[in-house]
Formats: structure tokens, sequence, C-alpha cells
């Protein structure tokens, strides 16, 4: 005879596990977690690479997680700005998953962070179903790919808080449209917060550097964005 | 591509909830999977199959329930399949839905010889 057993459970249950453990560690050191996804070549590296450049003066404790399918490149450009970087070479995953990130994890200098920047693999599809126990997901939307992509990939803009929308000095020289490309991220995701940001142009990584002043005070329960 | 390490999820939660219930042989598996879970149905059923073959699951049936994206209207409670995720309210005009089904990817039911 057979008998059907009803099972209400996520299907990467264990993934999310690993993920709450993650996130419960981090939350006890006060540590600012940032999951950053993209396309490959929409910038994250280069965001990254400015990111830690901008805030190398500061007293900020800070490590990145970097995945990629093959090579240690990343991590080698990121290592020059002071910060522990740690590749994550994934052998073919088109993804991190929670476990990937709490073994790399492991292997970092024990002492507190401030933030931990996690660079997800290339991809907008997969990274946005494993949870690696972010504060936020960040989706980068380069200028040159196109402002359809909301729509056409709704699940990673859906769980990102934060859109950067990234080489936006190149606008003037493509049809992308950010009215559109910003309208169609808030179909899918109402609270999605938008940021512009250019490596090599003005605006810069500014109005990126302060969200991530304003995440850092939220975290520490100051409620409101620390001065300077 | 990560339906391999979707199907081995399953096929792990549907192997501990067979121990839960006396280690009976799984018959059927039954997923949930949203619209836009970002899982292709295609690709995971051929993992599925690589995954249980030789295994005590091997003959198992994996049974998925496609969810759309489902939106419900804020002012009257209509709920209604966006187009291209639009929140107007095609019962009442008003703008304000949100996504209440679509982005799930959750284990359903087992059936147990």
């Amino acid at each position: 005879m057979t008998e059907r057993v009803e099972v209400r459970e996520g299907v990467l249950k264990e993934n999310d596990r690993i993920a709450l453990e993650l996130r419960e560690r981090l939350a006890a050191s006060g540590t600012l977690c940032l999951n950053l996804i993209s396309s490959p070549g929409a910038g994250k590296t280069s965001i990254l690479e400015g990111t830690l450049e901008a805030l190398r003066p500061t007293p900020l404790r800070i490590a990145v997680l970097t995945g990629d399918i093959q090579t240690e490149r990343d991590a080698d450009r990121l290592k020059r700005y002071g910060f522990p970087a740690l590749q994550i070479t994934t052998g073919g995953t088109c993804h991190l998953d929670a476990s990937m990130v709490k073994r790399s994890f492991a292997t970092l200098p024990p002492d507190a962070l401030d933030i931990l920047f996690i660079e997800n693999v290339g991809n907008l599809v997969c990274p946005a179903s494993y949870d690696l126990g972010e504060d936020a997901k960040v989706v980068v939307l380069s200028v040159t790919e196109g402002d359809d992509k909301p729509l056409k990939y709704p699940g990673i803009f859906r769980r990102a808080r934060l859109m950067l929308l990234h080489k936006i000095d190149l606008l003037p020289h493509t049809r992308f449209s950010r009215d559109a490309a910003v309208a169609d991220a808030r179909r899918v995701n109402p609270g999605i917060e938008v940021v512009e940001t250019s490596c090599l142009a003005e605006p810069g990584l500014g109005a990126w550097l302060r969200w991530i002043d304003g995440q850092l005070a939220i975290k520490r329960g100051a409620g409101r964005p620390a001065r300077g | 591509m990560h339906e391999l390490s979707i199907a081995q999820s399953i096929v792990d939660s549907a192997r501990e909830h067979a121990a839960l219930n006396g280690g009976r042989r799984v018959l059927r598996i039954g997923v949930r999977i949203g619209e836009i879970s970002g899982v292709a149905v295609d690709a995971l059923e051929f993992c599925f199959g690589l995954t249980v073959k030789d295994t005590d699951l091997d003959g198992a049936a994996l049974e998925l329930e496609h969810v759309p994206v489902r939106y419900r209207c804020g002012a009257c409670t209509h709920e209604f399949h966006p187009v291209e995720f639009l929140a107007d309210c095609p019962s009442c005009g008003s703008s304000g839905a949100s996504m209440v089904a679509g982005d799930e990817l959750g284990m359903s039911f087992l059936e147990l010889e």
C-alpha cells in the first residue's frame, strides 16, 4: 500500500541551514556581509577594487571572498589593497553556495571584520537561489548589457536589496534606458534601491560607498548613517 | 546549470524523510518549482535521473509542479498572473499588488511504498 507524506520544506534547506549559521556568526561579530551578483564582465571586481582602494585609509577591517569557475586572477587583483582576499574556485559550478563560503571563511584570519564582501560567480540566474548568509544581495547591471535584464532575469532582481547601475558614464553611447531599467526592476521588487556607479568617470563610486556606510550604521544598530 | 546540486538536495531530502517514515521505498517525489525560481525543468529531470541511478531511489518518479507567478491586489485582494510583472490589478485597477507565489523551490510530498 502506498502512502503519501506531505513534506513542506525548501529544497535547499541544507544550504539555508549553513547560511543561517554563517549569518549568526557574522551578526555576533557585527560584520556587514554583501553578496555581489552580476553577469560576467559587468564590473564586480573593478567595483570591489575601487571600493577597497577608497576604504583603505579608514580603520575598517575588510575581507573579500571571490568566486570564479577557474583561475585565481580576481583574488590576485583584490589582494593589492592590503585586505585579505581569498579565491573560491568552483571548478565548474556556476554559483557559490553556503558551504563553499563557510569553508573559505574559516581560512580567513580570525579577527573580527567590519565588512565581508562576497563576489559571486558571474551569472544572473543560479546565484540568486543560494543564501550565503549575507545581509544583502547587490545586483550589478552595467548599461552595456541592456535595460531588459530585470524582466528577463527576475529572480535576482527580486532578491537583491540594491541594484548598481554600473558603467553609467557609458550611457550616452548606448540605447540603455535608465528609467526603463529602474521601473522594470521595481516591478519585480518594489523595494529595490538603485545607485549609479562608474569606476572610470563621474559619478564614481561615492553613492555606493555612502550606501555601504548606511548599511554599516544599521548593522551596528546606530539607526542612522555614520558621518565621515 | 545548478540543477545537479538541486537534484542532489531533492534526493537527500527524500532519503531523510523516507528514513523518518520507517525506511520505506520512495515511489514518487513531489517538488514545487516557481516560475522565477531559476530552475530549468528539463535539466532538473535529467540530473535527477543521473542522481538516483543505481541507488536506493532508482526508479522513483519526480513530479514537478510548476507554480506560476501570482500577484495579490493590496486593495481588493484579487489574485492574478501579471503580464511582465506589472502590478496593475485587472479587477480594480489599483497598482499595489505584490507577489504571493512564483519564486518557491520546495519539497511538496513523498509517495512511499
